[in-house]
């Protein structure tokens, strides 16, 4: 399916669901988000880690409103939580099955992103591992002066900001001299086309989405 | 689509890369994060570690809009930071993304709502009390707090207040006056200072 298909599909999901309190559709969709995941080969142990992550939060929803809340607050409580999963899946059939450079050039293709977000956002992405370590070097450098520097450091935020304005200059730049003009019309050399198959199963999950939410008579 | 003109290359890269900056710090409030729920849990309590925490999960909106004083910055910032988050694999998947805009969309309102003249206490004191509010709103549905008791409510109120406060309000300026004060913020307005 078209990335950004899928993209807006999952956010329809996500944001119909915030507002339904129906347990057994949250339940339906994490299974077929399961399914949709299996499909395209993804490991069960990353299944299995997506079922534990959330598990904490997901008790500390279900304890407050079972505990705390008004009204019909067995079921809610079982609402939140089986909604929390259905967030988790259905995000994951997402980010697990789709390259993050094809989403980029879908987006700028097919929605008509301006290329300069597309490709901007992608540059930062791609410099993640590096920030990652950069992380790390900030608050070693820290500890060699005798600094702790934890989250709620005003110096680590100062420095991060310090070094992503830098290197956001150095990439632009770097985009500039190789050819980037923000603005401009651009060539693609990965075309990204949207099939009749992209609108018939968005249009078709929207339906289906539907029909789950006001029709069947869930119990 | 005159909004895009006012936004560089070289800012939405800033705005993405503090996004990530940001998230990858944020990382390591998980484990206080997942503590303080489980200790909370029994009580039925345990979304206070998520209000306690909320301000700090706000704050790269807060800090572009702050930082860049473009129109939008906040939205952006927060926005860019929840998908960045969302590519990482964060645990929330697509939601996080809405809960991006929802929060970027409150810190906005206060630099709105003020303006974009008050870049000082007042812009501050203002962002914090709209992401509260807004957010606030939209936990209303999502988290259910709709169908807790008023009493609840009201404590993850004021709580959900301080912790914006604390990371939105004073750790914010107390970042921002660092970068004011190392006379970096002048590079970074492309747009305004080059000319």
């Amino acid at each position: 399916m078209n990335p950004s298909f899928k993209i807006l599909f999952v956010l329809i999901i996500a944001l119909e669901i915030s507002f339904t309190s129906i347990v057994s559709l949250n339940v339906a969709l994490i299974v077929l988000a399961i399914i949709y995941l299996l499909a395209h080969r993804v490991p069960i142990k990353t299944l299995a880690w997506l079922l534990i992550v959330p598990l904490i939060p997901a008790i500390g929803l279900w304890s407050t409103q079972y505990i705390n809340g008004t009204g019909n607050n067995d079921l809610f409580a079982w609402v939140l939580f089986t909604r929390i999963y259905a967030f988790v899946f259905t995000g994951a059939a997402f980010t697990l099955t789709t390259d993050v450079l094809a989403l980029a050039d879908s987006l700028e293709q097919n929605c008509h992103l301006p290329a300069k977000f597309a490709y901007g956002v992608l540059a930062a992405y791609n410099l993640a591992p590096r920030i990652k370590h950069e992380v790390q070097v900030i608050r070693a450098a820290g500890l060699m002066r005798g600094q702790t520097l934890s989250f709620w450091s005003p110096q680590l935020y100062f420095k991060a900001i310090l070094i992503s304005i830098n290197w956001s200059q150095n990439l632009a730049q770097a985009m500039t001299s190789h050819g980037f003009v923000e603005d401009a019309p651009r060539t693609h050399f990965r075309i990204v086309r949207v099939h009749t198959k992209d609108w018939l199963l968005l249009i078709g999950g929207i339906l289906l989405l539907q029909v789950g939410i006001f029709l069947v008579p869930w119990r | 689509m005159k909004w895009v003109k006012d936004w560089y290359l070289s800012d939405i890269i800033l705005l993405a890369l503090i996004g990530v900056f940001f998230g990858i710090i944020f990382l390591g409030t998980n484990y206080v994060y997942d503590i303080l729920t489980a200790v909370f849990a029994p009580l039925g309590l345990s979304q206070i570690p998520n209000e306690i925490l909320l301000g700090l999960w706000c704050m790269p909106g807060m800090i572009a809009g702050y930082m860049l004083r473009i129109k939008g910055a906040s939205v952006l910032g927060e926005f860019l930071a929840s998908v960045v988050e969302m590519l990482f694999g964060g645990q929330w998947g697509a939601s996080t993304m809405i809960s991006g805009v929802v929060q970027g969309v409150g810190s906005e309102l206060g630099f709105t709502l003020t303006r974009y003249k008050h870049y000082d206490w007042l812009g501050l004191a203002a962002t914090t009390a709209t992401t509260t509010i807004v957010t606030f709103g939209w936990d209303l549905a999502r988290n259910g707090y709709a169908k807790l008791q008023l009493w609840l409510l009201l404590l993850f109120f004021v709580v959900r207040f301080c912790s914006m406060f604390a990371f939105g309000g004073l750790l914010t300026r107390a970042i921002t006056s660092l970068l004011t004060r190392s006379h970096v913020l002048k590079s970074t307005h492309t747009n305004t200072n080059v000319n």
